[in-house]
């Protein structure tokens, strides 16, 4: 079945449709929300990243957190690199063509940036309604959808070169 | 009062000693919960990725977490249920762990 996206599964990986300039201010959003987290992990904004683990049992939960927190850390700040890294690949070009893991990076680095922004929008499964164009929210619920939409195509083409294998 | 204080507090530590024996014996579940930032696909991808499930079986779980609000994906030791709710986490689910009958 014919469809178009940004992104598609190519011999060898997959290519990003994404021009420079919105790379660029991809790549501008995943910094700051490293800086972020690097300096406020414990932020009340960043609870979607930084997940309860035992469901009940805040004693369990609190040994867990010590020894796990600064693993989670440093493996959201790794895919965050990553993904720096890869949206700022051939500054010049239109397309980036990206590998398995590069892909992942990017999944995991739009999700976190959903995740956060979808917590600061407050965000519920029914609304599916932007607020006017005067709200001084309807630039960051356009940006939620945007990566949403990006993030499909990912999922999408991840999906594509699975079932090709 | 002494007294009795005396004669109920070795029934109690009894009764605490065989609720944590027979705990033992139970496993962990991991649960997802349903949250309304995720996508479906993406949740869908991720049970694929972390666990090896098919397509199919990732699918129905992902429909249970959305339709239920919630899902148990994988059980098994304490250990590999800390494992499995860190990599979910790792991908941004809302994944939780707790003994098997824990409500």
């Amino acid at each position: 079945m014919f469809r178009k996206g940004p992104v598609r599964h190519i011999d060898g990986g997959y290519r990003v449709d994404v021009d420079a300039a919105h790379r660029r201010v991809l790549a501008d959003l995943i910094s700051q929300l490293r800086d972020e987290v690097m300096g406020n992990a414990g932020d009340d904004r960043f609870r979607r990243l930084f997940p309860v683990a035992y469901h009940e049992d805040p004693d369990h939960d609190g040994e867990y957190q010590r020894l796990m927190h600064g693993e989670l850390l440093a493996s959201r700040l790794d895919a965050i690199t990553t993904a720096l890294t890869t949206l700022g690949r051939d500054a010049q070009s239109d397309s980036i063509d990206i590998n398995d893991a590069e892909l992942d990076a990017m999944m995991r680095s739009f999700n976190d940036l959903r995740l956060v922004l979808g917590t600061l929008l407050d965000v519920h499964e029914d609304d599916h309604i932007e607020p006017p164009a005067d709200d001084p929210a309807f630039a960051h619920f356009q940006l939620y959808g945007y990566l949403g939409w990006l993030l499909e195509w990912l999922v999408q083409a991840q999906q594509e070169a699975r079932d090709d294998r | 009062m002494r007294v009795s204080e005396t004669e109920v507090l070795p029934h109690r530590n009894v009764e605490g000693d065989s609720a944590e024996h027979t705990d033992i014996d139970r496993p962990w579940i991991v649960l997802v919960w349903n949250d309304p930032i995720n996508l479906m696909s993406y949740v869908t991808f991720v049970l694929q990725k972390v666990f090896g499930y098919s397509k199919e079986k990732a699918t129905a779980l992902m429909l249970d977490v959305h339709h239920k609000g919630r899902a148990v994906v994988s059980s098994g030791t304490r250990e590999h249920a800390e494992i499995d709710v860190y990599r979910l986490h790792e991908h941004g689910l809302w994944a939780t762990m707790q003994r098997e009958d824990n409500g």
